[in-house]
C-alpha cells in the first residue's frame, strides 16, 4: 500500500472512543487514528481536513448525527457505523449492505469488520492508483477477488441513508403534535401539557387557556392550535372555542340546534354553535 | 368579559354544516305508527265527541275529522323536514298546524257545497262547524305535534349523551394502554447497550471505576425492573436511583454532563411512587442535555417548605419544545401522582433563562399527617 490507512473515531462517548482506538490498535497495528470527533459536526470538519481512509461513526450524536454526517462525508470515505442496539437501525444498514458495528461489540466482530474494511481500502488504492495520473505506480497488493468488494455505489448508499436520516428524525423526540403550550404565567414561562387543557377560548387578538391549574393567555390563535392538537381528544365547538372531551361533563341541548357545554369541575358553560353542534351528532 | 363568544352568524363556515340527513327519511321518520295511530285514535275521539252537536250521519263527521286530521299530521311531518333557522321549530310547527287544519277544514266544506263559498260563508251552522272542526283540529294537532317534538328532543339527548360515554371510554381505555406501556418497556435497549459498552470498556481495561459502575447499574435495573406493587415506595430509595442514573449517565459524557444530588435527609422515608423522579431526570437528560453538543447540568433536590414537600429537577440544557415528545414516562407521571397522593401533588414545569427547564413535584402534606411521617 501507498502510505498508511488512517482512521477517524467518531463517538460523544469519550470511554467508547478509548475503547474502540485500544481493540484497533491491537487488532489493526498499522492503522493510524488520525482524529477523534465528538459529534457530526466536528467528524465533517475533521475528514475535510484530515481525509482520512475509514471513519468509525456512532450513529446517535447531539446536534448532527452519525448518518446526516455520513452523507455529507462524500464518497471517498469509507465508513463504519457504529451503533447501539437499535433494530431500525441495524435492519437498515444490513439492507444497505453497509459496514456497521453494533455495541457493545466483541474483538472477533470487530476483526472480521475491520478484515473487509482491509479489502476495501486496498481496492480503492489501487483503483486510484490505476487511474491515469498515477498510472505509473499501481500497487500490486490488492487482492485478486477484490474487485467484488468494491465499494458501495454511491447512488445506493445515499439512498439508504436518506431513508436512515429520515427515520432518525421521525424518532427524534420532535413530534408534529402539541404536547405543551407555551403560557406566561406572571413572570414565568409555565409548560402546560395539552391534557391537562381545560378549554381554550379566543377573542381577536389572544387565546385564553383555562387548565387545571389556573388560566393563561396565549398567542397562538384557535386555528393553529387546531393543528397542533389530538383531534379525538380535542374538538372546536365554537368558532372561537375549543374544548377537552376529558373534562366534559354534559351536553344540554338548547334551542335553535345549539347547545350548552357543562364542564367537570368548573362552574361556567361554554356554548355550541349551530355549526359545529353536529360534532355531538356523528358516530 | 373580553372572552364573551361573539354571536353566531348563521352559515358562516358553510363546510362545518352537518350532513343532512335524507329529507325523505326524516319525513318518514315523522310519520311514524305511532303518530299515525295517534292521529287516527284523535279524531275517532273528536268525531264521537261532536256528534251530537252535528246533523250529519257519525260515517259523514268521522270522515271529515280523519281528512282534518290526517292532512295536519303530513303537513307538520314536512314542516319538519325543513331545515329552517329563522324561527324556532315550536313555532313554524303551530303555524303550520293552525294553516293546515283552518285550509283542510275548509276544503272539506267546500266539497259538501260543491265549491260554493257564499253557500258556506251565509250558512250559520256551517260557519258554526267550520269553527269547531278547523279550532279541534288546530288545538289537538298542536298538543300531538309538540308532543312529537318534545319526544324528538329527548332521544336526541340520550344519544348525545350515549355518544359522549362512548368516547369517554375509548379515551379512558387508552390511559389504561398507556399505563400498560409503562409497566413494560422502562429499559430502553438504547441506553442498556450504551452503558453496557462502556462498563466493557471499563472491564477490559481493568480500570478501578468498574466495580461503582456495575453496582450502579445494577441498582438501576433492579429499580426499573417492571413491578405492580409500590409497597415500600420512599423518597430515599428514589433519590439513590436518581443518582445511580446519573452517575451512569455522567460516565457516558462526562464531558457533557454535570449534576448535584441534594435530598433532604430529613425526607428519607417520605412516601414515593417508584420512578418519579427519575422520570423527571431522564428527561431532563433527553430534551434538555443529550440534544445538546456542549451538555449541560442537572440539580435534584428535595426539601420541605411548611405544608408542602417540594421535589425539583433543575436542568440548563436546550429546553423542550412546544411539542417535544414526553416520552412515555412524563404523560403518565401525572396519572401516578394522581393514584398515588390522590389530589394532594401536582407537576408544574417552567422553562428557565435563557435555556433550561424547571420541573417541580409539589405535595401539599397536612401538618400533623407529615409529623408522624417525617419524623
Amino acid at each position: 500500500m501507498t502510505g498508511s490507512v488512517r482512521a477517524l473515531i467518531v463517538d460523544d462517548e469519550p470511554l467508547l472512543r478509548t475503547h474502540l482506538a485500544h481493540h484497533l490498535a491491537q487488532l489493526w497495528p498499522e492503522l493510524e487514528i488520525a482524529g477523534e470527533a465528538r459529534n457530526g459536526r466536528e467528524a465533517v470538519d475533521l475528514v475535510e481536513q484530515l481525509r482520512p481512509d475509514v471513519v468509525f461513526l456512532d450513529v446517535h450524536m447531539p446536534g448532527m448525527n452519525g448518518v446526516e454526517a455520513a452523507r455529507l462525508m462524500g464518497p471517498d470515505v469509507q465508513i463504519v457505523f457504529v451503533t447501539a442496539y437499535e433494530q431500525y437501525a441495524v435492519a437498515a444498514f444490513e439492507q444497505g449492505a453497509i459496514d456497521y458495528l453494533v455495541k457493545p461489540f466483541d474483538a472477533e466482530r470487530l476483526g472480521e469488520s475491520l478484515a473487509r474494511l482491509r479489502r476495501r481500502v486496498a481496492e480503492r488504492r489501487r483503483l486510484e492508483a490505476g487511474g491515469p495520473s498515477r498510472a505509473a505506480s499501481v500497487s500490486g497488493e490488492a487482492e485478486a477477488g477484490a474487485a467484488a468488494l468494491g465499494k458501495l455505489p454511491t447512488g445506493e448508499l445515499d439512498a439508504v441513508l436518506a431513508v436512515l436520516a429520515g427515520e432518525l428524525r421521525r424518532r427524534a423526540p420532535a413530534e408534529s403534535r402539541l404536547q405543551w403550550i407555551r403560557a406566561s404565567v406572571g413572570q414565568m414561562i409555565k409548560l402546560i401539557p395539552v391534557d391537562e387543557v381545560i378549554y381554550f377560548r379566543s377573542d381577536e387578538k389572544y387565546t385564553l387557556v383555562v387548565w387545571v391549574g389556573g388560566e393563561a393567555l396565549i398567542r397562538k390563535s384557535i386555528r393553529e392550535l387546531l393543528d397542533g392538537l389530538e383531534p379525538e381528544t380535542f374538538i372546536q365547538i365554537h368558532r372561537s372555542t375549543i374544548v377537552n372531551l376529558r373534562f366534559v361533563a354534559q351536553v344540554i341541548k338548547g334551542p335553535n340546534e345549539t347547545a350548552e357545554v357543562h364542564l367537570k369541575g368548573r362552574s361556567e358553560t361554554l356554548s355550541v354553535s349551530r355549526n359545529h353542534v353536529h360534532w355531538f351528532r356523528q358516530y | 368579559m373580553p372572552f364573551l363568544p361573539p354571536a353566531v352568524t348563521p352559515g358562516l363556515d358553510p363546510e362545518l354544516e352537518p350532513a343532512p340527513r335524507s329529507r325523505w327519511a326524516r319525513f318518514l321518520r315523522a310519520l311514524s305508527p305511532r303518530a299515525i295511530a295517534l292521529t287516527l285514535i284523535s279524531s275517532l275521539v273528536v268525531a264521537v265527541l261532536m256528534n251530537p252537536i252535528f246533523e250529519l250521519p257519525f260515517m259523514v263527521l268521522l270522515g271529515r275529522t280523519l281528512f282534518v286530521g290526517f292532512i295536519t299530521l303530513v303537513a307538520r311531518s314536512a314542516a319538519l323536514v325543513w331545515r329552517q333557522r329563522v324561527v324556532p321549530p315550536w313555532v313554524l310547527q303551530s303555524v303550520t298546524v293552525f294553516c293546515a287544519a283552518t285550509l283542510a277544514t275548509l276544503a272539506v266544506y267546500l266539497l259538501a257545497t260543491g265549491g260554493d263559498i257564499s253557500a258556506v260563508v251565509t250558512h250559520w251552522g256551517r260557519v258554526q262547524g267550520f269553527v269547531l272542526i278547523s279550532g279541534t283540529g288546530t288545538i289537538v294537532g298542536l298538543m300531538l305535534a309538540l308532543g312529537a317534538l318534545e319526544r324528538q328532543r329527548d332521544s336526541e339527548a340520550k344519544a348525545m349523551s350515549l355518544e359522549l360515554a362512548l368516547q369517554r371510554s375509548r379515551l379512558e381505555r387508552l390511559a389504561a394502554d398507556a399505563r400498560l406501556a409503562v409497566l413494560t418497556a422502562q429499559v430502553e435497549p438504547h441506553f442498556l447497550f450504551n452503558t453496557l459498552a462502556n462498563v466493557q470498556a471499563l472491564v477490559e481495561t481493568g480500570s478501578p471505576r468498574a466495580p461503582a459502575v456495575l453496582r450502579s447499574l445494577i441498582a438501576y435495573l433492579k429499580a426499573t425492573m417492571p413491578r405492580l406493587d409500590d409497597g415500600d415506595a420512599q423518597l430515599g430509595r428514589e433519590i439513590a436511583l436518581v443518582r445511580s442514573y446519573l452517575e451512569l449517565m455522567h460516565l457516558r459524557m462526562p464531558d457533557r454532563l454535570r449534576f448535584t444530588v441534594d435530598g433532604d435527609p430529613a425526607l428519607q422515608g417520605f412516601p414515593c411512587p417508584p420512578m418519579l423522579l427519575l422520570t423527571l431526570v431522564e428527561n431532563a437528560v433527553r430534551h434538555g442535555i443529550d440534544p445538546s453538543e456542549t451538555g449541560g447540568g442537572i440539580v435534584v433536590t428535595s426539601r420541605r417548605d411548611g405544608g408542602v414537600v417540594r421535589l425539583v429537577v433543575r436542568d440548563d440544557g436546550v429546553g423542550m419544545g412546544e411539542s417535544a415528545a414526553p416520552g412515555t414516562g412524563l404523560t403518565n407521571l401525572r396519572e401516578r401522582l394522581a393514584t398515588f397522593y390522590g389530589g394532594a401533588a401536582r407537576l408544574e414545569l417552567t422553562e428557565l433563562a435563557p435555556h433550561g427547564l424547571l420541573a417541580e413535584i409539589l405535595i401539599d402534606v397536612p401538618a400533623a399527617d407529615s409529623q408522624r411521617r417525617l419524623q
